[in-house]
């Protein structure tokens, strides 16, 4: 087997050409937006640095690493979500990025106090409720959704989606294990019905009159309102964004971000951190806010028209990390108490 | 001839020996996942026992069931009315019934959730003019029966090709002597139609219900917990790469029972075709019931393919001005390119196999063509871990050898089905025939096997072809760089909840499947008239 596998392995390296002139930088990416290959591309004229990409879910792209260990191709590991960096992290497959310049560019709350993965953007998951039948002074915190008033008015998607696993750890972090399994069963027992369907789905279900408030992702409703159907621009209408924990002393919204890690064998490092750089300075960050409804991690650029309609926010300071390292709890969390 | 054999039996060793080596090297990532399932800890797996595989796996079994009942009466019904009479339409739905194939199973379920949603035209249709009919079609359709039907939409022309094939192959002689026995026509198709037919129908069966198994993207959105949802939760959530292959390994396990309990079952009751039967006669139908047939016949057609192909149309019109064409080339060239050099390899590969089970004697190849068929029975990215374990710290890894070699390991069963069927109808004798004339094995092969197998090759061309298009987990997991395909693309754009952007990619997928498949029936049609 292994005589047949270094005979398979010389035919191919006899086969493939030298490719080490070439100026290139290599990604393992999570995120597939149209406007990440418009950003690539601008690198790449600018710099001439060519830009490869590889797109899968995050944790098959982390086994693949682990797997191709030193002799792996890639420079970057970018996610949408910063628990997969801090497993990424653990699995042992990054390395500290080290830039002053990327500390310069981005916002200090969104860092990685490590330094093994940089923010490029970040969205909350937030409370989206029905401009007919919720009054805005109702709503209050992530807490508060365990309230018995909420009994059959609440929407949300499964849990096996990544968005709900990181709200839940950034509870477990806040909470503790006990007060977050208790304020699970009470939202579970006041859902409107199964968990199911994408984000936008929650809010079509609002329209639809089949719940009242949903916890929802904030860029999913940007999409909605720049809808070029009717019928969605109608559905995105019909709601509006609630931030929770927002009060005095409360402690702000969850957010999470997309990212980007440093892989440890790196074979282009200095085109990797070059990169990171020109997504997180300021010309790249206004791309990203003027082709998706996400949040900038540049302090210097402002989000677009419709982002910020929904007025500023405070965002939670938990150290990120902790949405990887409590995800475990988390998860077990959503198991017992029937969250499906 | 006893002497021909044996004098044959000594080359044909090395066949054997080759088959053998060729078939563990194509086991590999099977084995070292099997490997794994018994090293490693089984925390996640016994916490994934005792809190939800109880209610993952009735999940899967009611979404099987629901699944397989629709595809039975979809694919059987239809097939039976066109094999036996004639109609305004017979050809026209004999080539469409079979375009549904063209779908992959998650797009059909997210296009009709957004036919169906509030959002959706039926129910803006209706909130304009009927606000009563409006409140009453106004559900939340994510439901697990309209899931089991939507698969079944997607699903049934597994059923239909088999059904269709076996009902016309069955002589008159059998319809004859039933009809004269006093059997009406009802009774003569559940006691013997049926009956006959039950081996090619249970072939189909166990296409969709491993369909279904397979299914996660549709599922996922659904929100219904099967069995693969587990797998992906051990590894996707908890981050157990071990528990999900140990999930694996249990699915495969009772995959392989189910198969078992077939098999014996079969080989009790052994089925024989009789060739020399007239075909039976197809007659005529008139006025109502030509109208009856017609409309049975539109169903599966209509809901299964015309409805959601329209829609997508639609979306595309829609998105027209958006769509990136330089992109839109690029990814059907790759998948093109793809599909069809690992179509050819795998049916090649799957003619080796099923030649050397036919020229040597031992038993050892009938498990051995068996066993090659495993991959087909476990989810996409398990056999895509396999072959990054087998291939770890190797630089192997993310090129297109790799991709293709985790394709054949998938799809050898899918390409194996309709050459076997053919293999099988030819008489041995006509192997020993080309030995007498001074034919060694490769020759044979060249010569005999592959000029007389060729409708049958081909059919498993397009097949395999439609297989790999549609992928999704193995393509992403094992991509090499910059390389996206209409389905990777397709799937991030749903799963993005952009569909309307993803509309011209599925259009692509769908307008290639139904050429394929077109080229398919006809040679279908051909392999009927032949035997």
């Amino acid at each position: 087997m292994r005589k047949f596998l270094l005979l398979f392995t010389f035919i191919i390296s006899a086969c493939s050409t030298n490719q080490e002139s070439i100026r290139e930088v290599n990604l393992y990416s999570q995120r597939h937006y149209a406007v990440d290959e418009l950003q690539y591309k601008n690198f790449t004229e600018k710099t001439g640095i060519k830009v490869n990409v590889v797109k899968a879910n995050a944790d098959q792209l982390i086994e693949r690493l682990k797997n191709e260990g030193d002799n792996s191709p890639a420079d970057l590991f970018v996610t949408v979500d910063a628990g997969k960096l801090y497993n990424a992290r653990e699995a042992g497959v990054l390395q500290k990025i080290e830039s002053q310049n990327i500390n310069k560019n981005i916002l200090t709350d969104l860092r990685d106090p490590d330094e093994f993965w940089a923010p490029i953007t970040y969205r909350s998951r937030v409370i989206v409720y029905s401009k007919e039948r919720v009054k805005e002074s109702d709503l209050s915190t992530y807490e508060d959704l365990a309230d018995p008033k909420w009994k059959n008015r609440i929407l949300v998607r499964s849990s096996s989606n990544a968005y709900n696993q990181a709200l839940m750890s950034s509870l477990v972090a806040n909470l503790g294990v006990e007060n977050t399994e208790d304020w699970s069963s009470a939202v579970v027992s006041n859902f409107a019905r199964d968990p199911k369907g994408s984000d936008r789905d929650q809010v079509k279900a609002i329209a639809a009159g089949q719940g009242d408030i949903a916890i929802v992702n904030s860029y999913y409703i940007g999409l909605l309102l720049s809808s070029e159907k009717e019928e969605e621009l109608n559905a995105g209408n019909s709601v509006s964004v609630f931030f929770p924990n927002q009060g005095v002393g409360e402690r702000g919204s969850h957010i999470n971000i997309s990212a980007i890690g440093l892989t440890k064998s790196s074979p282009n490092k200095e085109n990797a951190i070059k990169l990171i750089e020109y997504l997180t300075s300021q010309e790249a960050q206004e791309v990203y806010v003027n082709n998706s409804y996400e949040y900038p991690a540049n302090s210097l650029v402002e989000p677009s028209d419709i982002v910020k309609s929904w007025g500023d926010f405070k965002i939670d300071k938990l150290n990120l990390n902790a949405l990887g390292e409590f995800r475990p709890e988390a998860l077990k969390i959503f198991d017992r108490t029937g969250w499906k | 001839m006893e002497i021909i054999h044996r004098f044959f039996a000594i080359e044909n060793k090395r066949w054997v020996f080759g088959s053998v080596i060729f078939a563990i090297i194509l086991l590999a990532p099977v084995i070292i996942l099997i490997i794994n399932f018994f090293s490693g800890t089984t925390d996640t797996l016994l916490y994934l026992l005792d809190n939800l595989l109880f209610d993952y796996t009735l999940n899967t079994l009611y979404l099987i069931l629901i699944t397989s009942i629709t595809a039975l009466f979809l694919g059987i019904i239809p097939a039976w009315i066109i094999s036996n009479y004639t109609f305004l339409g017979r050809n026209f739905f004999d080539i469409v019934l079979y375009l549904p194939l063209a779908i992959p199973s998650y797009i059909m379920g997210f296009t009709y959730i957004d036919i169906l949603s509030y959002t959706g035209p039926i129910q803006s249709f209706f909130r304009e003019r009927s606000p009563f009919f409006a409140e009453i079609i106004n559900r939340d359709y994510l439901q697990v029966e309209i899931l089991g039907i939507l698969l079944g939409l997607a699903l049934y022309p597994y059923i239909y090709t088999a059904s269709r094939i076996s009902f016309s192959l069955i002589g008159s002689n059998y319809i004859n002597i039933s009809r004269n026995l006093g059997l009406s026509k009802i009774q003569t198709f559940f006691k013997v139609i049926l009956p006959l037919s039950r081996p090619a129908i249970f072939s189909g069966l166990f296409l969709v219900i491993m369909e279904v198994l397979n299914e996660y993207g549709a599922v996922k959105y659904f929100g219904v917990n099967t069995f693969t949802i587990g797998i992906f939760r051990s590894w996707n959530s908890f981050g157990d790469v071990n528990g999900a292959i140990q999930l694996a390994c249990i699915l495969l396990l009772v995959v392989l029972c189910f198969f078992a309990i077939d098999r014996f079952s079969m080989s009790k009751s052994k089925f024989y075709y009789q060739k020399n039967t007239q075909l039976n006669k197809v007659k005529g139908l008139g006025g109502s019931r030509a109208l009856m047939v017609i409309l049975i016949c539109s169903i599966p057609f209509l809901f299964g393919f015309l409805i959601p192909f329209s829609f997508i149309l639609n979306n595309t019109i829609e998105s027209f001005a958006i769509t990136n064409f330089d992109k839109l080339f690029r990814l059907t060239n790759n998948t093109i390119y793809v599909s069809s050099l690992s179509s050819i390899i795998i049916i090649f590969i799957a003619l080796f196999f099923l030649f050397v089970e036919r020229i040597s004697n031992s038993k050892i190849n009938s498990y051995v063509s068996s066993l090659i068929s495993l991959g087909y029975a476990l989810p996409g990215a398990i056999i895509g871990l396999g072959v990054i374990l087998l291939f770890s710290n190797s630089s192997l890894l993310g090129t297109f050898y790799v991709l293709i070699f985790a394709y054949l390991i998938r799809f050898l069963a899918v390409a194996k089905s309709p050459i076997k069927s053919s293999i099988d109808k030819h008489p041995i004798t006509i192997d020993d025939t080309g030995r007498n004339l001074g034919l060694n094995p490769l020759n044979l092969l060249r010569r005999l096997h592959l000029p007389i197998n060729k409708f049958a090759l081909i059919s498993a061309f397009v097949v395999t072809f439609i297989d790999v298009m549609k992928e999704l987990p193995i393509t992403l997991i094992l991509s090499p760089f910059n390389f996206d395909t209409l389905a990777t693309q397709t799937y991030q754009f749903a799963i993005e909840e952009m569909i309307p952007l993803s509309a011209i990619y599925s259009l692509v997928i769908i307008t290639l499947g139904s050429l394929m498949l077109l080229i398919l029936r006809s040679f279908i049609d051909k392999q009927i008239n032949v035997s």
